[in-house]
């Protein structure tokens, strides 16, 4: 008798494990996909660019990281950059500037909103590539970054700074 | 079980209760100097809150990167810099460990309950270079104690 009572107990134990069990490498799966994308975006930004159009080509490589739509807010006292081919643009005047330091994704916090979307936590460090060039390494910042996935890649949707110093 | 002991106590220790960091950039020249390493209380303000003067670690996503400033505005209280010069409720605020000053002006802020006014001790660098400003007591993480 006990033991006829304990078996549909034991099934839906059974069951629920294996339900939290499949969430959590469902999401693991997708949460570890979102990292692999942000550290290629890091290799990306990092990586030489050519001159002239090799240039061109970086900064649209960078841009595909981001959707059509992207909107980045970069804090008080900047113009907001709305737009993958605006980004390209910026990034393509950037680049020379930009080459003397090399990005650095830290404390990287990924939480799925949905299926194809969610927020992602970080702090991104500019740090700088040659002593002798005399340039100060920029401030690490905080970023909230919705991640979107179109066509089974995870894209930026929207950057924005978080205000940790007002 | 010594080995043992040393173990537990140091995973202990630098889990909850020091956190090692580095200090990376020039904003708290002369005080720390860039590469420098250090160690941040965690159990700092269990019991008492950050006093003016104060070195401590604010974190951003996480741990692994934290702004390190020294706090020299307190909750309610007003804080304006003019020609270099920090005025706290209108009255000039003595820094000894301020060596060079630019002449740095920030319009008169008002902390609200909980937040403190945070600034490097490198005056001298240019302002716009220089993170500084108001920040909420939860992302305290300690004080710098070494």
């Amino acid at each position: 008798m006990l033991a006829g009572r304990l078996g549909p107990i034991a099934l839906a134990a059974a069951l629920l494990a294996a339900a939290v069990f499949g969430w959590r490498a469902w999401t693991g799966g997708e949460e570890a996909v979102i990292r692999a994308r942000l550290a290629s975006f890091v290799a990306a930004v990092n990586s030489k660019p050519g001159e002239g159009l090799g240039a061109v080509a970086h900064a649209a490589d960078i841009g595909s990281y981001f959707t059509e739509d992207v909107q980045i807010d970069l804090g008080p006292g900047t113009n907001p950059i709305q737009g993958r081919s605006m980004l390209i643009g910026i990034a393509s005047r950037l680049q020379s500037r930009l080459s003397a330091f090399e990005l650095v994704l830290e404390d990287v916090v990924v939480e799925l909103t949905g299926e194809t979307t969610a927020d992602v936590q970080l702090t991104a460090s500019f740090i700088r590539r040659d002593t002798a060039a005399g340039l100060e390494p920029m401030d690490p910042t905080e970023f909230a970054v919705l991640m979107t996935q179109a066509d089974g890649t995870w894209r930026i949707g929207r950057l924005t700074v978080v205000q940790v110093l007002r | 079980m010594r080995v043992l002991v040393l173990v537990a106590i140091s995973v202990v220790l630098f889990k909850w209760v020091l956190l090692p960091v580095r200090a990376q950039g020039i904003s708290m020249q002369p005080t720390f100097g860039s590469g420098s390493f250090r160690l941040v209380n965690r159990l700092s303000f269990l019991s008492g809150t950050p006093q003016r003067g104060d070195i401590i670690a604010i974190r951003l996503a996480g741990t692994r990167v934290v702004y390190v400033k020294r706090v020299i505005g307190l909750p309610g209280e007003r804080l304006e810099i003019a020609d270099g010069q920090v005025l706290i409720n209108g009255v000039p605020l003595d820094e000894p460990y301020v060596q060079n000053r630019r002449p740095w002006t920030l319009a008169e802020v008002t902390m609200a309950p909980g937040e403190y006014f945070v600034v490097g001790d490198n005056r001298g660098m240019n302002r716009r270079d220089h993170t500084m400003g108001r920040v909420d007591a939860n992302r305290i993480i300690g004080r710098v104690v070494f």
